[in-house]
Parts: C-alpha cells; sequence; structure tokens
C-alpha cells in the first residue's frame, strides 16, 4: 500500500518537473525549431511545433549572408585563448596561495575577487582610448588579454578552492622522498588537480564565449565574435524569424553542448567551493 | 630553511596574477579619474579643460542618473527574487525520485549556456514581439489584448530574460547543496513530528544559506553591469524606462562622446558597486571560508 502511494507521488512529481522543465526549455527548442521552417511558417498563426516542412534554407543564407565561420572562429579564439592564458597566470597563484598560505593570503584573495566587483563601465573609456591609440580595436589579441584579466580572478578563486582540497601531507611525503618542486608539481599535483583544472577551463571558456559587454564594444568585423554576430541581427532588419533562430541556433551550439557533457564539474567549479 | 625557500617561490608565482590585476585596475580606473575632472568630448577642440566636479554635478543632477539608479536595483532585486525563491522550489522537485531526472536536468541548465544577445533576440521577437510573438498569439486565442512588452513593461520584460538565463544556475547550486543534506536527521524530524513545512524551515533553509550566499554573489557581479539584453532590446527606452547605470554610461561617453561626463558617471558605479561588494564580502567572509 505504501509502495502504491510512493509510486503515485513520484508520477505527480514526475509530471511537475517535465511541465517546469519543459517551459524553461521551450525557448530554445522554439528556436531549433523555427530555424528549420521557411519565414511565412515562422510567423504562420496558429503556430505548428513540428508539422511543417523542414527545410535547410536559412542555414543556407546565414552563411551566404555573413561569414558565419570567421566568427565562429573568432569566438573559439577568444574564449580559448583567453581562459588558457588565464591558467597559465592563475595556476600558480592559486597554487602557492593553497599551499604555502601566509597572513595576507585571505585578504589577497579577497582583494582579486573584489576586482571583478569592478563595473566595465568604470573602465569603459581608458580602454576604449587605450585601444583606439594602440590601434587594437577590433583586434583578437586585444580582446584576448581583455577577457583573460576578466576572468582572471574567477580562475583564481576555482582553482584555489580545489587546491585546497588537496591533502598537504601528499605534498610533504613526496618532498620527503626528495622531489623538487617541480617534480611535485609534476608528477604529484598535477594528475590529482587535472579535474579541477579542467573545470575551471570549461567554465572560462564558457564565461567568455557569452560574454557580451567588451565583445560588443571594442570588436567590430574583423574581430567580432558570435555575441557581436547576433547582435547585428537586432536592427529591423532582422525581423525574418526562420533566420534569426538559424543564426541563433548556430551560435549556441557548440556551448550548449560542451556544456551539457561538463555539467556535473561545472555546478562545483560555480559555486566557488561553497556547496559540495 | 625550506620554508624560507618556499616563501620566496610562493611569492614568485602568486606576483604575475597581482601585477596583472593591479594594473588592470589602477592604471584605466586612474585614467577614468582625470577623465572625470575634464571638460573632454571625443569630438570636442581637443582643450580638455580642467572643470572640477561639474561633470559629477551634471552627472548626479541629470534625472536619467536617479531613474538608472533605480532601475539598476529594481532589475538586480528583482531577478535574484525570482531566481532565489524560482531555483529552491525548483531545487526541491528535481531532489525527489522522478522519472527522467538526467534529461530534466539538461533541459532546465540549458538556458544558462545561451549567450545574453541571443536570449535577449529570441525572446524580443519570438515571444514578446506584440503581433507574431507567441505571448501576443497566446493572449488573442483567449480574448486578451497582447501586451506590448517592451513599450508597456520594458524593465519587467528584461526582467523576465535575465531571470530565465539565471534560474539555472541557481536551481543547480541548489539542488547540490539539498543532496548534500543529513537524510537520516530529516527522517528522524519527521519521526518527531515535524510537518514539511517545519523541516523546509528549520532545516533545509539554514543548511542552504552558504549556496544562497554563493548565488547571490556571483549573480550579483554579473546583474550589476547588464548590457547585452538592454542593448538588443529596448535601447534603454522608453525614454529612460530601461535603462541602467551601464547602459547610460554607454550612450553618454561612446554615443555622445563626452568622456569627462562618463568617466564620472563610471566612478560612481564603481562607488555603487562598492558599497554592494563590502556587504557582499562581510557575507562571503563568513559564509565561505567558514
Amino acid at each position: 500500500m505504501s509502495n502504491n502511494k510512493s509510486n503515485k507521488s513520484k508520477m505527480l512529481y514526475t509530471f511537475f518537473a517535465w511541465l517546469i522543465s519543459l517551459a524553461i526549455f521551450f525557448p530554445i527548442l522554439w528556436t531549433i525549431l523555427t530555424s528549420f521552417k521557411t519565414e511565412t511558417e515562422a510567423i504562420a498563426s496558429p503556430p505548428s511545433l513540428f508539422l511543417f516542412d523542414w527545410t535547410l534554407e536559412n542555414y543556407n543564407k546565414v552563411m551566404q549572408q555573413s561569414p558565419y565561420f570567421k566568427h565562429f572562429w573568432n569566438s573559439v579564439v577568444i574564449s580559448v585563448g583567453s581562459s588558457l592564458l588565464g591558467l597559465l597566470i592563475a595556476i600558480p597563484a592559486a597554487w602557492s596561495m593553497a599551499f604555502i598560505p601566509t597572513k595576507r593570503t585571505k585578504n589577497l584573495l579577497m582583494w582579486m575577487l573584489s576586482t571583478k566587483m569592478l563595473p566595465p563601465v568604470g573602465v569603459l573609456i581608458p580602454i576604449y582610448l587605450l585601444f583606439r591609440d594602440l590601434g587594437i580595436l577590433d583586434t583578437l589579441g586585444g580582446i584576448v588579454v581583455i577577457m583573460t584579466l576578466i576572468n582572471l580572478p574567477i580562475m583564481t578563486w576555482m582553482l584555489y578552492t580545489y587546491f585546497k582540497e588537496i591533502p598537504g601531507e601528499i605534498l610533504e611525503a613526496a618532498r620527503m622522498d626528495g622531489a623538487s618542486v617541480g617534480q611535485e608539481i609534476l608528477y604529484v599535483l598535477a594528475p590529482i588537480a587535472l579535474p579541477g583544472i579542467a573545470s575551471t577551463l570549461l567554465l572560462n571558456v564558457i564565461l567568455a564565449w557569452n560574454e557580451a559587454f567588451w565583445t560588443l564594444i571594442l570588436t567590430t568585423v574583423n574581430a567580432a565574435p558570435l555575441t557581436a554576430f547576433i547582435a547585428s541581427y537586432s536592427s529591423p532588419e532582422g525581423l525574418f524569424y526562420a533566420k534569426l533562430s538559424a543564426a541563433s541556433t548556430l551560435a549556441i551550439a557548440p556551448i550548449l553542448i560542451l556544456g551539457w557533457f561538463s555539467q556535473k564539474q561545472l555546478v562545483r567549479g560555480l559555486s566557488f567551493g561553497a556547496v559540495k | 630553511m625550506a620554508t624560507n625557500n618556499s616563501k620566496t617561490l610562493a611569492r614568485m608565482m602568486v606576483t604575475p596574477a597581482v601585477i596583472l590585476l593591479l594594473i588592470w585596475m589602477l592604471i584605466p580606473l586612474g585614467m577614468t579619474i582625470y577623465f572625470s575632472f575634464l571638460d573632454y568630448n571625443l569630438f570636442g577642440d581637443g582643450e580638455n579643460k580642467f572643470i572640477g566636479l561639474l561633470n559629477y554635478e551634471f552627472f548626479l543632477t541629470d534625472p536619467a542618473f536617479v531613474d538608472s539608479f533605480f532601475n539598476t536595483l529594481i532589475l538586480m532585486t528583482g531577478v535574484l527574487f525570482i531566481t532565489l525563491v524560482g531555483g529552491t522550489g525548483l531545487a526541491i522537485l528535481l531532489d525527489q525520485a522522478i522519472y527522467g531526472r538526467n534529461i530534466v536536468r539538461i533541459m532546465v541548465l540549458a538556458p544558462f549556456f545561451v549567450m545574453p544577445t541571443v536570449s535577449a533576440l529570441v525572446w524580443k521577437n519570438m515571444f514578446m514581439n506584440p503581433v507574431n510573438g507567441i505571448f501576443a498569439y497566446i493572449s488573442t486565442t483567449f480574448g486578451f489584448e497582447p501586451i506590448d512588452f517592451f513599450t508597456h513593461i520594458p524593465l519587467t520584460s528584461i526582467i523576465i530574460i535575465v531571470s530565465w538565463q539565471w534560474l539555472p544556475f541557481a536551481s543547480l547550486i541548489l539542488l547540490t547543496a539539498i543532496q548534500s543534506l543529513d537524510r537520516e536527521q530529516l527522517e528522524a524530524a519527521e519521526l518527531d513530528g515535524a510537518g514539511k513545512f517545519c523541516r523546509f524551515r528549520f532545516m533545509v533553509l539554514p543548511h542552504l544559506s552558504r549556496a544562497m550566499t554563493a548565488v547571490v554573489l556571483i549573480e550579483t557581479i554579473f546583474l550589476l553591469s547588464i548590457f547585452a539584453e538592454i542593448f538588443v532590446t529596448t535601447q534603454g527606452g522608453p525614454g529612460n524606462a530601461s535603462t541602467n547605470i551601464t547602459y547610460l554610461i554607454y550612450t553618454q561617453s561612446l554615443l555622445e562622446y563626452d568622456v569627462g561626463m562618463g568617466s564620472a558617471g563610471g566612478l560612481i558605479a564603481v562607488v555603487l558597486a562598492n558599497i554592494v561588494a563590502v556587504f557582499l564580502m562581510r557575507m562571503i567572509g563568513k559564509n565561505i571560508e567558514g
């Protein structure tokens, strides 16, 4: 009898969970579906969910109209480049703060996080003018540097929370056995720390891929990533739903897939170790 | 001896990060402070006269500033409220035994990966458009007048879009926290006659406080400087109805070329953010390190 009751409640919870999650997912699903419709069907009333003539025409048009692959490549360079560069700087910093803490370590960490609280508009004009005067407006190199600096505090924090969970005794044991610092990092620390580093990298790739303040302001044509490519559809000319949907699908698909595959690591990393 | 060595090494390893962040903070910020005292227009005569605190006076007495200040606050608290309440509810629901939990989780998480420009455009055109949008279709089907979202309730519309983007994040962090709850304790409380509400209020909620702090902190960082969602939908309008501080400064400095005023605004934004930051840092200082 109680089994029957718990079965009933399971069905009920399942129903609500699916209802709500479908509602949350619906805008994305709808965008993907619309991208395969013709423009007429895209604004048809009543709208059809699956029963329409599927077409790839919009994807063709979007690719012809604007160099999608160039923007895609820019997004890859910006997000992966800035994340790797960031790791290079953040790993040593986080490592030393986690394993050789001093009295000032906690304050240093707080200060790093506080730089993240600096609103980008506070430095908008100087950065814009510096970029203009150095001639690096709309260049990939310039935007990669900015992205690295923006995400450096978050990377350091994330890595720090991962590293802090590695027991110091392991390192001491290695040291006793005569391992040098280099060996210590390479053979002892790296294998344990790799999952943490990987999820830091992933999260930062996603954040940089979706960043839409500096990328919109500092790029126009050459270095414009997908965020800027999509923003160009905000003009009235972009009121073609099917084409807009195709472009949107192309812009979000890579990161959506990457994100789904790595969701478990992401959640832990994102909470700064506040949630185990 | 080894400790002395390793301390030097430790300092060397932290130095690049610290120096870079110092440069990143101090140079542009110093320039912003300097510009904020000048009568500096990008297409002006190039004289850039020193005008003292005039830029600040103009910025602070501009009615647009008051509007955008409150819009920023409403946007932030609105989204925080929706995502925390909705996220807690969703986390509790997803914590139950349900069929297809993995698929449900993947669907709930999805909006987090959608870039702001895409989600804003999709919502604006395909959902909130008063003629062809899905919401318009639903209201006309039931015989109601369609709502013209971005004309009549621009700020609310942006809150809806941004909440949709951040709800997954809040739910997933809170779900992870709920799953670490001590089940035996909950069962013991149930046996002792504690009702559902009682257990939620006195056991689940306190357990979630750390995770909630993390959610508030991280969301606030991003919510204070929302830009793309406004940029591709309302452009701050109608009037200043959906202009936040970030967008106001963007229009003044890069659309009206008033570098001096934009800089003064930027500094005021920094001060305001710092007030929020100090408050938040106290919270994490207590909650995360402890």
